[in-house]
């Protein structure tokens, strides 16, 4: 499929779900190289599960994912495997492995997909974690991190084989302001030197607000995309649950009446 | 001959006099190139006395992390030993990258070797010091139920009896298939093998007052208890040790409800009424496996029951179900004892789970011995 050069994620006409249940169908949108691209929307309207789809973790149940010109979803063997290592995932839980240091979370990449002597290794793996401010923690076990230092080491794991596209779910959930602030540096700061293109799931407004180039917004009624733009654009969107969103207004049947 | 196919990254050294060196890196330093010129430059310089090195990296036009690995490696001096090493020519948007990581960040980070072996005495000391603190973990454990146990007895709402029922029906109903199925092989195969034996004195019939007395007294309560083990025991301890992870114990807790009484004692009042159901069905299917094949020996259907019947006393039985009622104890609480004892990190339940069903045979096996050494003193 031919597609402008600066196109790397194309997604056409998908629809998601789990067995017969559609969470969200005809979906489209592209992603641009270089650019950081928020999908947004409430809990539990199916942000996770496109961005799921859109690596290969779920089938479509129609539509088709298209990365720098190949269907994930239809690659197998080589072809897959080689299209896997254009991106790096970082997950919600950070899901580093628990049985191994962090420099050897780090490492695995290297160790399974490189012919690279062992110092090379090391030091490509120490390179990283210094570059996500965490050079310190290199012999530390998961277990000692705490979450944002977990959310760190992830993305150092997904950028050990220089991918470039990451895919970050909910990189600020759950963390203090500080930390999310942090993540939220680390994240511009590797798009504007390293041009990695990154894909972030998340509802957290001040992030977005901070990092996002360009957002889309997901609803569970509507079971797809209905705002698209910049997030300082969408501030002003016509739209009132989209006016509301982001700019983080209570619905009014939420309030509690006093009797 | 077919043209070479052109080659990404081009390695250049040149060795001048009194250890002076020069490498020339162009084209793509990537995961894939960086390796060739790895192995190109540690034949070159590792043999040769660098005394001072220029590396020239003016014609890389790319450079992934492997890349700038390289160049710190060479930076360091690492291939060089001695030598006084510089850099040149880095385009103005690669130079920043490789100045965040330098020397000194490569000897704070990196893993230091660790002395690793222990003395003997100082495992044995670690072990023995782990034993001791189960014991006391265990007597806490004992201590919490006892406590639990007058109140969940006596007010009929400190017993969660929705989850008795829903235990009850997880260890022992869902159980019944398979306790059906190894209580039956067990009786056919002792059957079998005391029929071979008892034939040289043409004593066959004597295989049903065998395999009665086999199943009532032994077989049939521990065979129950080591699937209870296996099936309960494990789910107890997965089950208790993944709230612990996710931390809903600290919310019983928090609530003002004792995970001992909420979660422990229903599992082992099932455990208890499970248990010597179960025992007393395995020794009718194991019995039932025995008349199987004393039919196939040619016996009667009516002289058969009427050897079985005559061969087992009531103590017998009530040695097998009292076995049943310890064992289900046994079972249950060690399978909640391990699991409150879960750590946190990805394998403690896991290692929780196999915990409890080692400890669980241990016991049974050592409850067993009490029980045969106490019957026995009793008889005699």
């Amino acid at each position: 499929m031919n597609e402008p050069d600066d196109i790397v994620i194309s997604v056409k006409d998908l629809s998601i779900g789990y067995g017969k249940r559609v969470i969200l169908e005809g979906v489209n949108f592209q992603v641009r190289r270089g650019e950081i691209f928020v999908i947004l929307g409430e809990s539990g309207c199916g942000k996770s599960t496109l961005m799921k789809t859109m690596i290969g973790l779920y089938p479509p149940q129609l539509g088709e994912v298209w990365l720098e010109g190949s269907n994930l979803a239809t690659a197998r063997g080589g072809e897959r495997l080689r299209l896997l290592r254009k991106f790096g995932v970082m997950y919600q839980s950070g899901a580093l492995f628990g049985s191994m240091t962090v420099l050897e979370n780090v490492r695995l990449p290297l160790d399974e997909f490189t012919d690279l002597p062992e110092q090379l290794k090391e030091l490509v793996a120490l390179s990283k974690l210094k570059l996500v401010g965490l050079g310190g923690a290199a012999n530390k076990m998961p277990s000692e991190l705490s979450g944002g230092m977990q959310k760190r080491a992830a993305i150092a794991r997904a950028m050990a084989l220089d991918p470039g596209i990451l895919f970050l779910d909910e990189p600020s959930a759950g963390l203090d302001p500080i930390t999310s602030a942090g993540i939220d540096l680390l994240v511009s700061g590797l798009a504007h030197h390293f041009g990695i293109t990154f894909v972030i799931v998340s509802h957290e407004l001040a992030s977005i607000y901070a990092i996002a180039d360009r957002v889309i917004m997901v609803d569970c009624q509507a079971r797809g995309i209905i705002a698209e733009g910049a997030p300082a654009a969408l501030r002003d969107a016509a739209d009132p649950w989209v006016h509301r969103f982001f700019n983080r207004e209570a619905d009014p049947s939420h309030s509690i009446q006093p009797t | 001959m077919p043209p070479a196919a052109p080659t990404e990254c081009e390695t250049e050294v040149k060795l001048g006099p009194e250890g002076l060196a020069r490498v020339v890196l162009t084209g793509r330093l990537s995961a894939r190139t960086v390796v060739d010129c790895w192995d190109k430059l540690e034949q070159s310089l590792r043999a040769a006395r660098v005394k001072s090195l220029e590396v020239d990296v003016s014609g890389v036009d790319f450079c992934g992390g492997a890349g700038f690995a390289l160049l710190r490696y060479l930076n360091m001096g690492r291939m060089t030993p001695g030598a006084a090493v510089s850099v040149v020519g880095l385009a103005a948007e690669f130079q920043s990258i490789f100045e965040g990581f330098t020397a000194q960040d490569y000897e704070a980070f990196h893993p230091q070797d660790q002395q690793q072996s222990h003395a003997l005495v100082e495992e044995a000391g670690h072990a023995t010091r782990q034993i001791i603190e189960d014991l006391q973990d265990q007597a806490h454990f004992l201590e919490g139920v006892a406590s639990s146990l007058p109140a969940s007895l006596m007010n009929r709402k400190a017993m969660r009896w929705p989850e008795v029922r829903h235990v009850f029906e997880l260890a022992g109903a869902n159980a019944v298939p398979i306790v059906s199925l190894v209580s039956l092989l067990l009786g056919f195969i002792i059957a079998f093998e005391s029929a071979q034996r008892l034939a040289e004195f043409g004593a066959q019939l004597y295989v049903a007052n065998t395999i009665t007395i086999v199943m009532v007294r032994e077989m049939g309560p521990l065979m129950t208890a080591i699937l209870l083990a296996g099936r309960s025991a494990s789910a107890f301890a997965a089950e208790i040790g993944t709230m612990k992870v996710n931390e809903e114990l600290n919310a019983l807790e928090t609530l003002g409800l004792a995970p001992i009484g909420f979660l422990v004692m229903p599992r082992i009042m099932a455990g208890v009424l499970v248990a010597p159901l179960l025992t007393c069905y395995s020794i009718l299917m194991g019995m039932a496996g025995g008349v199987l094949v004393m039919l196939g020996l040619g016996f009667s259907l009516m002289l058969i029951l009427r050897q079985m019947v005559s061969s087992v006393h009531l103590n017998d039985l009530a040695v097998g179900i009292a076995k049943g009622v310890v064992f289900g104890i046994i079972v249950s609480a060690v399978g909640c004892w391990r699991g409150l004892q879960t750590q946190q990190g990805p394998s403690a339940v896991g290692l929780s789970t196999t915990r409890a069903v080692v400890t669980s045979l241990l016991f049974i096996i050592i409850a067993d011995a009490c029980f045969s050494t106490i019957t026995y003193f009793l008889k005699s």
